[in-house]
């Protein structure tokens, strides 16, 4: 089960996050543990391998709003980073930092 | 119910449209329990939200990229709407460029993102909505500062947040009018008609407090709408204690108060169409003085539909002819056998599509809405043609009456056009005959009084027409200037069935003998009715007893027949 101690660790920047969720730590959880599996996680993956830099931008984009939102932070900052380079359309090979989103998304994963 | 009535007791409506599941969580939370929150995942859907509740919402917060519908695209959509451009919308992103970008399309203020904290958010959406809606009451307020009620705009805002939470509750729609409103103005003065409408407001208020809720607004002038939780009855009650009122204080009668409800209103059309059919209900009892309320049913959504269409197709009706004048034949019975005497000029419209129409149709139709005077003109111009036809055919005048609505007496051509036309037609004033009815009368009488004597002067004949059917006193027939009296058909309808009625028809012609005016008896269909009539006095008599209104040709064989039998 998620926990906040478990977020804290991983790297999240709890305060913040649950500040904004008015200190509704039931919240807080129930929403971090839903972002997960956010839908735009697959649909950047997806953009990205049929090389769709528009789609992938609006993904990266829209996961960047809520996990900033929750300061999932260690998430939060590799898609910060590939929405910049996306929302300049940038013609790189996307493949290792798409895994390093993935990976954190799968360390986050586990702590629920 | 009871929270619907004040401003106070409701909450805030805002709209978050974001397609973030997180975000959406995140803001709802912070302003649930102080606004009523409705959620939008994309453009499309906050459209449609908007669209359905135009009213409801203070607030907008709306993220700018989002599938199917961009937050660009909302704003431009809202701020071209006549009904949404008044709610603020606060963008939230995290990106520069798009910030000035939607202040520029009409945003009032943006959220970055990540969110500020919850305080500075709330903090900064309260002062927005206060903005706002400073701002909108410049343009428009809650109340009527006169009567407290709610003004139009609000009281449509109202009634769809009532409708959101109690979607089920069945409500009635009731117009409230007041008769001759102008009138109460005009003679009584501004501030007493001020304290009429306070006094009408204040019921509307007691009226709905007893149903335990429900919206008062004062639409315009003299026009006031409800929204209540349905009922059976409307109010006798109510009605009753503000005519009274207004009838202690003005000593008349033509100003009333009349209700037109849409009971159990049809929620899937919109509100303001709840209210054209409570005031078509409303207006269908304009004329009735025996009833004040009226209720809408399909019949009268029908029946003014076939209204519009007379309305709309009366001018093609004059151009095409499709109006026509027909004659009813008037008989002196005073002599050993009746004669021919005069006629009167009856409009038929026979309508291409409708058929013959009667004229009880369209005549108190277009007298409500001013067309009357046209129709009038019209028929003026014919008979006075037809006079000189009969004159250069047979060498005898038919004199023939016309109809001279409550409007014409306001005409300040009046005067000229009869004139014109009787020099026009080479007819003299004898030839051609006046009819006013008698609840013209009651109107205005010192300004009909005038006109009518300055028609007598030229020595035009006055008819005076439903006689008894209005509100003349006894008093004022000894100076009303008139030349005959005509008997309302409805005495001579009912003088063989109810003793009462033929007592009134010997008071009438017993007037007619003091006022030293002969008197015509409208309707008479039976011998047994022109038999008593003639028994008793009467001079002049019309009806089917004698003859249905004839088309000219048709009127023409009955002079051929009263000359060759009275050679």
């Amino acid at each position: 089960m998620l926990t906040i101690d478990a977020l804290k660790e991983f790297g999240a920047n709890v305060d913040e996050g649950l500040a904004r969720c008015m200190n509704n730590e039931a919240l807080y959880l129930r929403l971090a543990g839903t972002v997960v599996d956010e839908k735009n996680f697959d649909r950047l993956k997806d953009a990205l391998s049929a090389n769709n830099l528009d789609e992938a931008f609006e993904a990266a984009h829209a996961l960047k709003g809520a996990l900033g939102n929750l300061a999932i932070t260690p998430v939060y900052e590799k898609v910060v980073e590939i929405t910049e380079l996306l929302r300049a359309r940038t013609d790189m090979d996307y493949t290792a930092l798409e895994a390093e989103i993935e990976g954190k998304r799968e360390e986050l994963r586990k702590l629920l | 119910m009871k929270r619907f009535k004040e401003k106070d007791g409701f909450k805030k409506h805002i709209l978050i449209v974001d397609d973030e599941f997180a975000n959406r969580e995140i803001l709802g939370n912070i302003f649930n329990g102080v606004y009523e929150v409705t959620y939008a995942e994309d453009g499309e859907q906050a459209m449609e939200i908007l669209g359905e509740r135009p009213y409801d919402f203070s607030l907008i917060l709306l993220d700018l990229l989002m599938p199917k519908m961009d937050g660009f695209t909302v704003i431009k959509l809202c701020k071209e709407n006549e009904l949404l451009k008044r709610i603020p919308i606060i963008v939230m992103t995290s990106e520069k460029d798009a910030e000035i970008e939607s202040i520029k399309l009409g945003a009032i203020d943006f959220i970055t993102k990540p969110y500020d904290m919850p305080e500075v958010i709330l903090a900064r959406t309260e002062r927005i909505i206060e903005f706002a809606e400073d701002k909108n009451i410049i343009q428009a307020t809650e109340k009527d500062s006169l009567t407290g009620l709610y003004t139009k705009e609000y009281f449509l805002r109202y009634i769809s947040q009532i409708e959101h939470y109690a979607p089920e509750t069945k409500m009635d729609a009731v117009v409230l009018n007041i008769d001759h409103f102008h009138l109460i103005n005009e003679i009584y003065g501004r501030d007493f008609g001020d304290e009429v409408l306070v006094l009408v407001a204040n019921e509307l208020l007691d009226m709905i407090e007893q149903k335990k809720g429900g919206l008062a607004s004062r639409i315009n002038a003299d026009i006031f709408y409800v929204y209540l939780e349905h009922k059976g009855i409307y109010g006798y009650n109510v009605l009753e204690r503000i005519n009274k009122q207004i009838y202690e204080r003005t000593s008349t009668h033509n100003i009333r108060v009349r209700l037109g409800v849409y009971p159990d209103v049809d929620k899937s059309v919109q509100p303001e169409m709840w209210y054209d059919r409570a005031v078509i209900a409303c207006n269908r009892i304009r004329e009735d003085y025996t009833r004040n309320v009226a209720y809408y049913d399909n019949s009268l959504y029908e029946r003014a539909i076939y209204e519009e269409k007379l309305i709309r197709d009366f001018y093609t009706a004059v151009s095409e002819k499709q109006l026509m004048v027909y004659f009813q034949p008037k008989y002196n019975i005073t002599g050993e056998k009746p004669r021919l005497s005069s006629a009167e000029a009856l409009i038929r419209w026979k309508h291409p599509e409708l058929g013959m129409i009667s004229p009880g149709d369209f005549v108190p139709l277009f007298e409500g809405n001013g067309l009357i005077q046209q129709l009038d003109n019209y028929v003026w111009e014919e008979a006075a043609r037809q006079i000189k036809e009969w004159k250069d055919k047979y060498g005898v005048t038919i004199p023939v009456s016309v109809n001279v609505s409550r409007i014409d007496i306001y005409d300040p051509k009046l005067f000229d056009k009869l004139t014109n036309l009787i020099e026009k037609y080479g007819l003299t004033t004898n030839e051609y005959m006046l009819e006013i009815t008698e609840s013209a009368y009651s109107d205005n009488v010192n300004e009909l009084i005038e006109v009518v004597n300055k028609l007598r002067g030229r020595g035009f004949k006055i008819e005076l027409d439903d006689f008894g059917s209005g509100y003349s006193s006894l008093n004022m027939l000894t100076t009303l200037p008139i030349d005959v009296l005509k008997m309302d058909m409805k005495f001579i309808r009912n003088m063989l069935v109810d003793y009462k009625n033929l007592k009134l028809v010997e008071i009438i012609l017993d007037i007619a003998r003091l006022l030293k005016v002969p008197v015509i008896a409208e309707g008479v269909e039976e011998e047994k009715q022109y038999q008593t009539l003639r028994d008793r006095g009467c001079d002049v008599i019309q009806g089917y007893y004698f003859s249905k209104p004839l088309p000219a040709a048709e009127f023409n064989l009955l002079i051929e027949k009263d000359l060759k039998e009275n050679q």
